[in-house]
């Protein structure tokens, strides 16, 4: 069974602004999916239909078999949300917190709280446990939402920008746990950023939003077939011969190439034309690159 | 389920409680009605003239079993058989009121009702918990008041004139079935106003009107032009009864994530 299903899944809001336009996409179980795109991409639209928060205006989905607009009950049972606008009490410590949402989920108080303290003790906030969520700084509430999602053991994390607000260290701790959940546990992750950056060292698998349409969906390497690209050669050199390469500072120059067979090549060239060269590197193109090329908005390779 | 249910009950009263705020205006209505407004009746009846010829005509209408008994005594009675079960009704209203701050509304505020809402409950499961933790609240309220009300009533009588004052059978209809039938109203619009409302006091003001026939009833004691008795409460009780179910009934229907996290 996949984890999420979306068939052509759309979503008009009331206004009339088109936030999903027809998403088709599944997950298998198991997987850590990137779902990425820019701000107002329709990201957090699609959580909210993948947890029925909304009905979708065509299409349909399921998660684990369930449909969501039917038996939102029967999803949440299986999935732990993190999205910014789920925040928690307030007036209760941490621990409570985590002891009050644990019973929701149907957990015993003694369960409860015994996966709190597991839970805080792997998010580091073992020393908060007793202070009252008022006075935790926006890092230590991002990482308690996470400690409250996991708190009835999920099947399926859905997590809406999980590591906005955070220091890059926080940041690394909350990525590598997600890592050690997918990989130990074999949750699935639906994994919702505009950081293309952060979700590279994460994800098994993307999808790619621009505008509520899915542009692209797979591996970093199907990604990076997609585009045609081979990589991004870096170069420094005194006396560039004009028009081979484009210039991004004082002597340095960026190309698209294929594959490394060309580098000799080209390198030849530049040394034939009286180009004096300093530096040569290679880069396969970053997700950043690949959304960019796909969207248009940085020039496309040459085919 | 039942235990999931009791949580977010235990979770709201306790959001009262441990708000010193909240829990101060919860106490502040029931007090002054109970005890500062009954206490002052007592004190003015036993200290000033009320030989008047107003107060004989108002004395001669009221139903009261010994017309030839003293002043002070009748007057006593009317207070607490006539004037005070009006209040009554007041208690729960008030209670539902302050109980708004954590209804869907209050949790919109605090933001915390997203979260709440991806707990594998249904709506009408978390409107029931909603419900049930106001009206539990607003039924320890106004018994905590009758208790007081009571103590504080015959202590004062007892010192001032040497005599126990009997509450009527009037009382029963009012703790048992005409306050928990107003509070169960007050609540239910309260919480069903409060998923469209955008602030807590949107959601109170849903309950305002329904002050209006309480304080005519109460104006109604005072001017003897309707003076409660044992029928009228049983009606008032049924209907407002069948009101709560209605309401109850009709708004868990109309219940969707779509318009609670608008
Ligand atoms: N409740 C709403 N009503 C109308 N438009 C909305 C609503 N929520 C989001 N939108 C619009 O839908 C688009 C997608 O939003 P969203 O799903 O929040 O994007 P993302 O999470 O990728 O930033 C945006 O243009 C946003 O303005
Ligand atoms: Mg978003």
């Amino acid at each position: 069974m996949n984890a999420v299903t979306m068939n052509s899944l759309s979503k008009i809001y009331a206004g009339g602004k088109k936030a999903v336009d027809s998403v088709s996409l599944s997950l298998s179980q198991g997987e850590v999916f990137g779902f990425l795109g820019p701000n107002g991409a329709g990201k957090t639209t699609t959580v909210k239909l993948l947890n029925g928060m909304l009905s979708p205006t065509e299409g349909s989905t399921s998660v684990f078999g369930i449909e969501p607009s039917q038996n939102p009950e029967k999803v949440h049972a299986l999935s732990g949300v993190v999205t910014e606008h789920a925040q928690m009490y307030d007036s209760l410590t941490g621990i409570q917190n985590l002891i009050f949402y644990g019973s929701v989920f149907g957990l015993g108080e003694t369960e409860s709280k015994k996966r709190g303290m597991e839970l805080l003790e792997q998010l580091e906030l073992s020393d908060a446990k007793d202070t009252k969520l008022a006075a935790y700084s926006t890092g230590m509430r991002q990482r308690l939402s996470l400690a409250r999602a996991l708190i009835h053991q999920p099947q399926i994390l859905f997590l809406d920008e999980p590591t906005s607000g955070l220091d890059p260290e926080s940041a690394q701790n909350v990525h590598s746990m997600i890592r050690r959940l997918s990989a130990e546990k074999g949750i699935t992750v639906f994994l919702c950023t505009h950081q293309l950056r952060y979700a590279q060292e994460i994800c098994t698998r993307y999808g790619l939003m621009a505008e509520g349409r899915l542009i692209a969906e797979g591996t970093l390497e199907a990604l990076r077939s997609r585009i045609h690209a081979g990589m991004q050669v870096k170069l420094k050199v005194k006396n560039m011969p004009p028009d081979l390469a484009r210039r991004t500072d004082d002597d340095t120059y960026e190309l698209p190439i294929r594959s490394e067979d060309e580098i000799p090549q080209l390198v030849q060239q530049i040394a034939g034309a009286g180009g004096q060269i300093y530096h040569v590197s290679s880069k396969l193109p970053s997700l950043e690159d690949i959304y960019f090329t796909l969207t248009g908005k940085k020039e496309e390779l040459p085919q | 389920m039942k235990n999931q249910i009791l949580a977010i009950v235990k979770k709201d009263i306790r959001g009262i409680t441990s708000n010193h705020r909240m829990f101060a205006t919860l106490l502040v209505v029931p007090i002054v009605l109970t005890v500062l407004v009954p206490t002052l009746f007592i004190l003015i009846m036993r200290f000033a003239p009320t030989e008047s010829p107003d107060f004989q005509k108002l004395l001669a209408m009221l139903p009261l079993a010994e017309q030839n008994e003293d002043t002070f005594k009748n007057m006593l009675r009317l207070l607490l058989n006539y004037m005070l079960p009006t209040f009554f009704m007041l208690i729960p209203i008030m209670a539902a009121s302050v109980m708004a701050a954590c209804s869907f509304v209050g949790e919109k505020e605090k933001r915390t009702l997203e979260t709440l809402l991806y707990c594998p409950l249904s709506l009408k499961q978390i409107f029931r918990a909603k419900v049930l933790a106001a009206f539990l609240l607003s039924m320890l309220v106004s018994a905590i008041s009758f208790a007081v009300m009571l103590i504080v009533l015959e202590t004062e009588t007892c010192l001032l004139a040497g005599f126990f004052l009997l509450p009527d059978a009037k009382w029963l209809l009012i703790l048992l079935l005409v306050s928990p039938a107003v509070s169960l109203i007050a609540i239910t619009l309260i919480v069903k106003t409060s998923a469209k409302a955008q602030s807590v006091e949107d959601a109170q003001q849903g309950a305002v009107f329904l002050l209006f026939p309480v304080l005519m009833l109460l104006v109604g004691q005072f001017t003897g032009v309707l003076l409660i008795n044992a029928w009228l409460l049983l009606v008032i009780g049924i209907v407002c009864a069948l009101l709560a179910v209605l309401l109850l009934k009709q708004s868990m229907s109309h219940f969707k994530y779509e318009t609670l996290l608008k």
